[in-house]
This record gives structure tokens, C-alpha cells and sequence, in this order.
């Protein structure tokens, strides 16, 4: 059975499920607190430090991070105070420097009044992922633990870390399902379909073909994907495995109003 | 043989007090862990094994021993002549065996390179008197480096044969893990540890038996205990010598945490670049097992645990004990956020204890002498003694086991002997390359957790760099952050990118390239790193940045508006010339020189190009009259 808590942000109380991270609670209550590495579906990982926030009462006293800080009674948190703010800029200041291209980062600088970077700007000439990444983890983690696919991983430590394809190989078995960027908090990835073919160009020009869809011609649906889902799916008409997901709306919603006017008919009658 | 009684143990403690203190024959040890190898150990070992043989004594025993801590004189090598006290000798060479086998035929005591001896020695689990004699040696606690040391961890090294099971026994191992099995719970094994106050000796200080409590009262089938031997600190060697020196006094302390906790399962994770230390564990368990100390059955009770030795995957962020579950795990090393911590979830998502080597060291003793009587060692909040090693410009180095709460002074200008060639001491650094670098004026500061928090600085693993006149504390500081940039695993932002920026910083000013804009934005930028990096190793790394520019201020002023590095040691900031009127026109500077920047003719004064010279300070080193000065003088501004 779920327990309740009362928690206090910013001198408010709220109500949280007992060990329910902080910045879930924040984000349901539309209490900013920034944050480029928290997915809700993959669990708390730290590595974008900003959604620190202040502890004044609880047992992690002092500054950690909120989507790693667990509900319980009568916490209490600030979410702004002066020196967390402190923090973010030089956080974001360090952002600036690392993704230059980063409209993203761009934005969030702006919203903390940081104008520049006093540190060097790391710039690559040819970057596959547009000096835009922020090493956030998220799309390794959601290829790996969400898709399942691990075609992406983190190469090399410390400031050399860099996010690819192992040996920058292009890789035989990603199903092009772009989940990577849905997730990417900075736009860094570059995914375009051209023809039949999907082109990876982040992850070393990985390329996946793409299947034609029976109703309108587009190419649409990637095939591992389209193969996965045979084995998966059970479809009652066999119609729509071949239809791309516009479509198959499309023809569902044509279904479900024939029916219906059906009905009507029978109702008039 | 199993053993099942204490009767069995006595047996084998006398069968291994034979060997350890023989009454009827000569025991010749040489101290035979890395740091007595590393200077020759290994052959003065060989060619007393020839010597001997060759001299046909068969009445002489050959062992090897652990190191007693006085590195810096080793190798070391103890004789012990039936009834008499234990001669140490130090820096002994393989030219020196045919003259102390010799003597000892001849029974006159004489040898030239006696240091100290032993004759009485508390293994605090037993006491032993190992005999009398020597008018002319002192005793080893009468001189300096040992006097103020009490020896807790260290209670066995550099005495017993690390590879003889029996010697462990018969100086009282083993006894406190027959005592917890047949008589404690381990609920009274927890509240004993707690008594002692003792607090985890890997860094952090957390307090040990309440670790422990969290452990036990975890459910689960399967729970692991961890002994971290990671030990990564560049400088810092405690746990190697502690695992070398003496590896049954960790086996037991680890057993009985696992009882205590409920664990099935143990595990060494050991640096892969210690592999004496590897072999000696896994000798050490194969011998315990052998007792029926470990296994299954122990002593004879309803109690299974086995342990393992894995080797560590060679990373400094390794040693977090969460990064070592994963690397243990075969994952790579990266830290994760806590809670839940390894006690809540560890090693394969199962509850997991984990300890370091000194930690466990101690609990053999917490249980023979009592918890009560380890709380008065040391201080009330850090309770016990810590080894620390003492390295850089001190006489002696080697390492030094003292209370908790002793005074840096004591260690560094007692212990230590005072600085090499007199030279001033100007700061140490404790706790490794994370640690901060503490000023001479404040070394009267009691040495344990609080007392080195509050003036910037950490415990650590304990290990202590002394430093003078010569060093430069901002070259210090950039130094340290290479090694911790270097070992960074880039998970978090803060320590990943803001260590690489604060390195940036720290080399333009010791280029003379900075301003004091720069300066401030190194500080502010390292008070971020510290507190927003994800684990230890980045909330620690800025320390270093973080106290010189406290108390080394002056420094750094001096490379930002003079240009001017007092230490003369950064490389941009100074400058060779030759003394013309000193210069006796030897021509040997001239020759040595790689770039030809020096020209002069023979008998006059030589001069130095400035702009060919590569500032290698090979002219400096070879001139016979010191000609040759290096200088950093104040550029713009006043002198
Ligand atoms: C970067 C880093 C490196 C560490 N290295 C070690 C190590 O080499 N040995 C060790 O015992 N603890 C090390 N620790 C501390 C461990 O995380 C952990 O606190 C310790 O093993 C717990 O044991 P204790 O309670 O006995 O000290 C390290 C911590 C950090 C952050
Ligand atoms: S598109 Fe490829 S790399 Fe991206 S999440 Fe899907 S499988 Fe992984
Ligand atoms: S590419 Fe995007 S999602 Fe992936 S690590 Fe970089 S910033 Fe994060
Ligand atoms: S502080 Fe450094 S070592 Fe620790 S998780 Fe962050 S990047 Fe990795
Ligand atoms: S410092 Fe080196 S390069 Fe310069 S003059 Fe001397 S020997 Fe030549
Ligand atoms: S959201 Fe918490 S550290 Fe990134």
C-alpha cells in the first residue's frame, strides 16, 4: 500500500509517496528545478548535477541532488537559494564550454542570466554529435535498459568521455527506432531518412532500412522494427502490419466511424 | 587438521612459538614485502639461502617477514639467537651475509649493522619475551621513529613469517574468532564493535559497527562482505604492507564480520599491481581453510563462509565502493548515487558490507582486548591508532603507526626526523592526492577526522607528503588534480569538465599567463566541484586547489603579478645564467648543454644564450662550483 507524506518545498507544503524522488514531486507541482539527465522510466543517475537542492530538514542535510533525494515525513527543501543558483551557473557556465552548439544549453543560460563562459570552449571539427553533447547518459541508458539494444556506449574516462558506437564502428543492430534522440536533452543526435534508409550520422553512420507503407507510399516503419513487432503482435487484420503508423490510424478511424454510422442507422431505424 | 577445540589452537600457537622464538636454533628473517624487495631484500633473502648452505649450518632457520615500517632503512633483517633478544639490522646488502653468518658461528654479537632490538613485544593479542642481551644496542621504541608509535595494526609485522599460519596463531590469532563462535551472538559482536567507537579507516571515518547493524538487519539468503584493497593513492602503501605483513590478522577480521553480519560470501578486491600481496592471501586462505578456519563447518560450528580474491581493474574511482560492486559485477567502474547504499543493496543487489583493510585489521583486537579498551586509544570522537605513510623531505620515511588525535609536529619533526638537508618544512598534505596541504604554522593540529576537515583537509587512506622550501604549491596543486583528472570516470559534469578547467587555470598561472580575474574563477569554480560532484573522489579533488589558496596565497599572487615562483620550480618563470665572476671556465657546462646554448671560451667565464636555452637545468646540476644559479626574479611590479 502506498504511504503518504507531507513535504515542504520552498515553504509549501505538498503531498509525496513515501521514497518518491524529490523532483517527481517538483515536476507534478510545476516547481521548476532544472534538470537534463532524470527520466521517470529509468530511474535516477546524477550525472547533470543540476537539480541540486538544499535539505534543510530530512537526513541528507546540506545539497544533493533532487531527483536522487527520497520522500520521507517532514522533509524540508529549497529549491533556489542563493548559493544552489550559484552552483547552476557555474554548472551552466561548464555547459557552455562543453556543448558551444547547444541551443538547448543556450536557453537554460539564458534563463540563469549567464551570458558567457569564462572557460575554454571545447569545439571538434568533426563531431557526430555537433559539439552539442553534454554526456548526460540518457540515450545510452534509454538504448540499453528501455530498447534493449545497447548499440551505444560511453569510450574513454574523465574529460575524454565520449558517447558512440564502440570503436565508432556503425552498428549492426540498432533498430533505428530513434528512441536516443526522443531523449536527448540537447539536440545533439542527427538521425535522417533518405529513400529506403535511415542514416544514424551520430552513431558512425549506422544505417537501417526502412519499409514502404501500402497506403500512401511513404517509407516509414524501420524493418527490424516491423520484424520485432511480427513476432510480438498479434494483428486482427492483416492490413495493418504494412501500413505506416499515419495511415493505420487512418484506416482504424475509417473502421471505428463505419461502424458507428452502422449503428446509428440501426438506432435511427 | 580441522581445528574444532581451543586445545587444537594451543597446540599449534606452541608448534608456531617454536618457530617464531626457537630455543635450540638461529632464526634469521629478512623482511620480504615490496618496500624490502624493492632495495634488495630479495637478494640478501638468495644468498643467505646459498650462504647457508654452503656453511652447511643446519642448526639456522630462514624466513621471511613482513616490514616493521622503518622503510627507508631497509632491508631489514632480524636475527635471533636462542634466549637472546632479536637484533634488527638495517640497509644490509648480500656483501654483508658471509659476515653476520660468521659471527653467528663464532656466537660474538657484534654485527656492524645492528639498528635496534627487540626484546620484549606486545602483539596485543599476546605478549611475548623474546630474550635478553645486546648492553650495546638500544631497544627499539628508544629511537625516534619508533617511540611515539603504538602499534595496533601493525602488532605483528616485520616479526611473524606472513606466510606461516602457526606464527599468526601463536602470537594469539585466531583466538577472537574462536571466542565470537562459541561464545557471542552476533547482536554481541555489533554492540562490541560500536563500544570501540571504531570508524572506517578507507577515508571516510563512517562508524563501523553501526555499518555493520545495517548489514545485519537486512533480510536475504545471500549477503557479501568486501575487503577493499583498492588502495589507489599515489604515495600511500599502508595496505599493502598490512596485507604482505601480516594477512591472517584481515582473513579473521573479516570472518567475524561476517558472522556478525550474516554474510555467506567474502570477497578481497585487490589492486592487480599488488601481487606479493595477492599470493600471501592466497596462501593465507588456502592455509585457513586447510584449520578449518574458513569454509565450511568453522570451528567445528554450523557456520559457512568462504572468500575470494579478485583483482581490481586498475582504476583509482575503483576503490568507491560503489564502483567496485560494479567493477566486481563486471560492469565498468563508475560510481552510482546513494542511497540505497551496499548495505541496502550491493554486490549482485544483495545486502553487502564493505570494509577496508585497516578497518578489518582492527576487529581481532576489538574482540581480544574488548571494545572499552579501544575507545581509550586515541581520541574520544576518533577512537584507535591509524598507520600513516610518511614520505617526501623528511630523514626518516617509512610507515608510522600512531594514536588518533597525535599532533602533526610529533610526526613529521619527531617521527620524521626533521627536514632532509635541513631544509625548512613548509607544508604536508595528508589523506592523498585529494587531500589539502596543511601550512607549518598549523601543525600543531591534532591529527583525526574533525581536526583535518576543519583546516581543509582529509584522513584519507592516510597518507602524508612533506614538503619544503623547494616545492611550489601551485605546481603542488596542478600536480594533484593531473592524477585526479587523470582517474576522473566522467559520469558527472562537475568533476569531469570543472577538474579539466580548474587544470587550465593552475597551468597558465604557472606560466606567469594568468590574472587575478583567473584566480577567483579557480576558486569559485573548485568550491563547485566540491560540492556538486557526484562521489568522493570529485567532492575531494578540489581540497588541494582549495588550501593552498588559503594559506599559500602569497604564491599564487607572486606567479600572477610577478611572474615569480619563490620555489623556483616553475619552469616559465625562471631562468639559468652563469656567475660571471664564480664561472672558472671549465668548459663542462658548455658540453653538457643539449642545445648548445652556452658558449664561452676555456678559462674565461662562460655566458647562457636566453632565448636557446630549454630550461632542462643540466648546466646546474653539473657545475663543480656552482656557477650556474637559477633564478626567478619579479617582472613588472616592485621587487
Ligand atoms: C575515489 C575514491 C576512492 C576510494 N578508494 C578507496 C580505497 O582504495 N580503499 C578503501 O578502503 N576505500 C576507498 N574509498 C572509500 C570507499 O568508498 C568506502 O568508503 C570504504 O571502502 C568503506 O570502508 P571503511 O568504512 O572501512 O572505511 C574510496 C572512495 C572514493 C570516493
Ligand atoms: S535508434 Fe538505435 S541507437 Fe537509438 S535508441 Fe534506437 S536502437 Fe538505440
Ligand atoms: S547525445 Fe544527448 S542524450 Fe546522449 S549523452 Fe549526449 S546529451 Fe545526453
Ligand atoms: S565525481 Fe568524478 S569520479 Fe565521481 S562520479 Fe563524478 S565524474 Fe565520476
Ligand atoms: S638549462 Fe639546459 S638548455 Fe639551458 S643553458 Fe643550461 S644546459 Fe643549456
Ligand atoms: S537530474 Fe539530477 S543529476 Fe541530472
Amino acid at each position: 500500500m502506498t504511504e503518504y507524506v507531507n513535504i515542504y518545498i520552498n515553504g509549501r507544503k505538498y503531498e509525496a509517496k513515501n521514497g518518491e524522488m524529490l523532483l517527481s514531486v517538483a515536476r507534478r507541482n510545476g516547481i521548476y528545478v532544472p534538470s537534463l539527465c532524470y527520466e521517470e522510466a529509468l530511474g535516477a543517475y546524477g550525472s547533470c548535477r543540476m537539480c541540486i537542492v538544499e535539505v534543510i530538514a530530512g537526513e541528507q542535510k546540506g545539497i544533493t541532488t533532487s531527483c536522487s533525494l527520497a520522500c520521507t515525513k517532514d522533509l524540508k527543501v529549497e529549491t533556489d537559494t542563493q548559493e544552489i543558483i550559484k552552483h547552476r551557473k557555474i554548472l551552466i557556465e561548464l555547459y557552455l564550454a562543453q556543448a558551444p552548439n547547444s541551443e538547448k544549453i543556450r536557453e537554460l543560460a539564458n534563463k540563469y542570466g549567464v551570458k558567457n563562459t569564462r572557460f575554454k570552449r571545447k569545439i571538434e571539427k568533426k563531431d557526430p554529435l555537433d559539439n552539442k553533447c553534454i554526456l548526460c547518459g540518457l540515450c545510452v541508458r534509454t538504448c540499453n535498459e528501455l530498447i534493449g539494444r545497447g548499440v551505444i556506449n560511453f569510450i574513454n574516462r574523465g574529460y575524454k568521455t565520449k558517447v558512440n558506437t564502440p570503436y565508432f564502428e556503425s552498428s549492426e543492430i540498432c533498430m533505428g527506432c530513434k528512441a536516443c534522440l526522443e531523449v536527448c536533452p540537447t539536440d545533439a543526435i542527427t538521425i535522417t531518412d533518405k529513400g529506403d534508409t535511415r542514416i544514424l550520422s551520430s552513431w558512425s553512420n549506422t544505417t537501417v532500412k526502412m519499409e514502404k507503407c501500402i497506403g500512401c507510399g511513404k517509407f516509414s516503419v524501420p524493418e527490424p522494427i516491423r520484424k520485432k513487432m511480427d513476432s510480438k503482435f498479434f494483428y486482427e487484420d492483416e492490413v495493418l502490419k504494412n501500413l505506416c503508423p499515419d495511415c493505420r490510424k487512418k484506416l482504424i478511424t475509417k473502421k471505428v466511424t463505419l461502424i458507428s454510422e452502422k449503428k446509428v442507422e440501426q438506432y435511427v431505424k | 587438521m580441522k581445528i574444532t577445540s581451543l586445545e587444537d589452537l594451543e597446540n599449534i600457537a606452541r608448534k608456531g612459538l617454536k618457530k617464531l622464538n626457537p630455543d635450540n636454533k638461529v632464526r634469521i628473517s629478512v623482511g620480504f614485502a615490496t618496500c624490502g624487495i624493492s632495495v634488495g631484500g630479495d637478494d640478501v633473502f638468495k644468498t643467505f639461502k646459498e650462504k647457508i648452505y654452503e656453511r652447511k649450518l643446519n642448526n639456522l632457520e630462514l624466513c621471511k617477514t613482513g616490514c616493521i615500517g622503518f622503510c627507508g632503512e631497509e632491508p631489514l633483517v632480524n636475527i635471533k639467537m636462542p634466549g637472546k633478544s632479536i637484533v634488527v639490522l638495517h640497509r644490509v646488502t648480500p656483501n654483508d651475509v658471509d659476515d653476520i653468518l660468521q659471527k653467528i658461528e663464532n656466537e660474538t654479537y657484534e654485527f656492524h649493522k645492528a639498528f635496534f632490538k627487540i626484546d620484549d613485544w606486545d602483539h596485543v593479542t599476546s605478549k611475548i619475551h623474546y630474550g635478553d642481551g645486546y648492553e650495546n644496542i638500544p631497544k627499539w621504541n628508544e629511537i625516534k621513529f619508533f617511540k611515539p608509535t603504538k602499534r595496533v595494526v601493525l602488532r605483528n609485522s616485520g616479526i611473524i613469517n606472513p606466510e606461516d599460519i602457526d606464527e599468526y596463531i601463536a602470537v594469539g590469532g585466531y583466538r577472537s574468532l574462536y571466542k565470537v563462535i562459541k561464545s557471542m551472538t552476533p547482536d554481541e559482536i555489533i554492540e562490541e564493535v560500536k563500544k570501540s567507537g571504531l570508524r572506517g579507516r578507507g577515508g571516510a571515518g563512517f562508524p563501523t559497527g553501526l555499518k555493520w547493524e545495517f548489514a545485519k538487519k537486512e533480510q536475504s539468503d545471500v549477503k557479501y562482505v568486501i575487503c577493499n584493497a583498492d588502495e589507489g593513492d599515489p604515495g600511500a602503501y599502508m595496505n599493502r604492507n598490512e596485507m604482505e605483513s601480516d594477512p591472517h590478522m584481515i582473513i579473521e577480521g573479516m570472518i567475524i564480520g561476517a558472522y556478525a553480519t550474516g554474510a555467506t560470501e567474502g570477497i578481497i578486491y585487490i589492486r592487480a599491481e599488488y601481487p606479493l600481496a595477492v599470493e600471501r592471501f592466497k596462501k593465507a586462505i588456502n592455509d585457513a581453510k586447510k584449520y578449518g578456519l574458513l569454509g565450511e563447518k568453522i570451528l567445528g560450528s554450523n557456520f559457512n563462509f568462504d572468500i575470494i580474491v579478485t583483482e581490481g581493474a586498475g582504476a583509482f574511482v575503483c576503490g568507491e565502493e560503489t564502483a567496485l560492486i560494479a567493477s566486481v559485477e563486471g560492469e565498468i567502474g563508475r560510481p552510482r548515487l546513494k542511497p540505497p547504499y551496499p548495505a541496502q543493496k550491493g554486490l549482485w543487489g544483495k545486502p553487502t558490507n564493505i570494509n577496508n583493510v585497516e578497518t578489518w585489521s582492527n576487529v581481532p583486537v576489538i574482540i581480544a582486548k574488548g571494545g572499552d579498551w579501544f575507545s581509550k586509544l586515541g581520541t574520544q570522537k576518533s577512537p584507535g591508532t591509524k598507520v600513516f605513510s610518511l614520505v617526501g623531505k623528511v630523514k626518516n620515511v617509512g610507515l608510522v603507526e600512531v594514536e588518533l588525535g597525535t599532533t602533526i609536529d610529533r610526526i613529521v619533526n619527531y617521527i620524521g626526523n626533521d627536514g632532509v638537508n635541513n631544509g625548512k618544512i613548509k607544508a604536508v598534505q595528508t589523506g592523498g592526492p585529494s587531500g589539502g596541504c596543511i601550512p607549518e604554522n598549523l601543525f600543531n593540529t591534532p591529527i583525526d577526522y574533525e581536526h583535518l576537515a576543519a583546516v581543509g583537509s582529509i584522513m584519507g587512506s592516510g597518507g602524508i607528503v612533506v614538503m619544503d622550501d623547494d616545492t611550489c604549491m601551485v605546481d603542488t596543486a596542478k600536480y594533484f588534480l593531473d592524477f585526479s583528472i587523470d582517474e576522473s570516470c566522467g559520469k558527472c559534469v562537475s568533476c569531469r569538465e570543472g577538474l579539466k578547467h580548474m587544470h587550465d587555470i593552475l597551468d597558465d598561472i604557472t606560466k606567469g599567463k594568468a590574472t587575478f580575474e583567473d584566480i577567483d574563477t579557480l576558486k569559485e569554480l573548485a568550491q563547485t566541484v566540491k560540492v556538486t560532484s557526484l562521489c568522493g573522489l570529485g567532492k575531494t579533488a578540489s581540497n588541494p586547489v582549495l588550501t593552498t589558496l588559503k594559506y599559500f596565497y602569497k604564491e599564487y599572487e607572486e606567479h600572477v603579478k610577478h611572474k615569480r615562483c619563490f620555489a623556483r620550480v616553475c619552469k616559465d618563470l625562471i631562468r639559468y645564467v652563469i656567475a660571471k665572476d664564480e664561472c672558472t671556465g671549465c668548459t663542462i657546462c658548455a658540453k653538457r648543454c643539449p642545445v648548445n646554448a652556452i658558449n664561452g671560451e676555456k678559462g674565461k667565464p662562460h655566458i647562457i644564450s636566453q632565448n636557446v636555452c630549454v630550461k632542462c637545468g643540466i648546466c646546474y646540476d653539473v657545475c663543480k662550483f656552482n656557477s650556474v644559479k637559477k633564478l626567478s626574479e619579479a617582472i613588472g611590479g616592485e621587487k
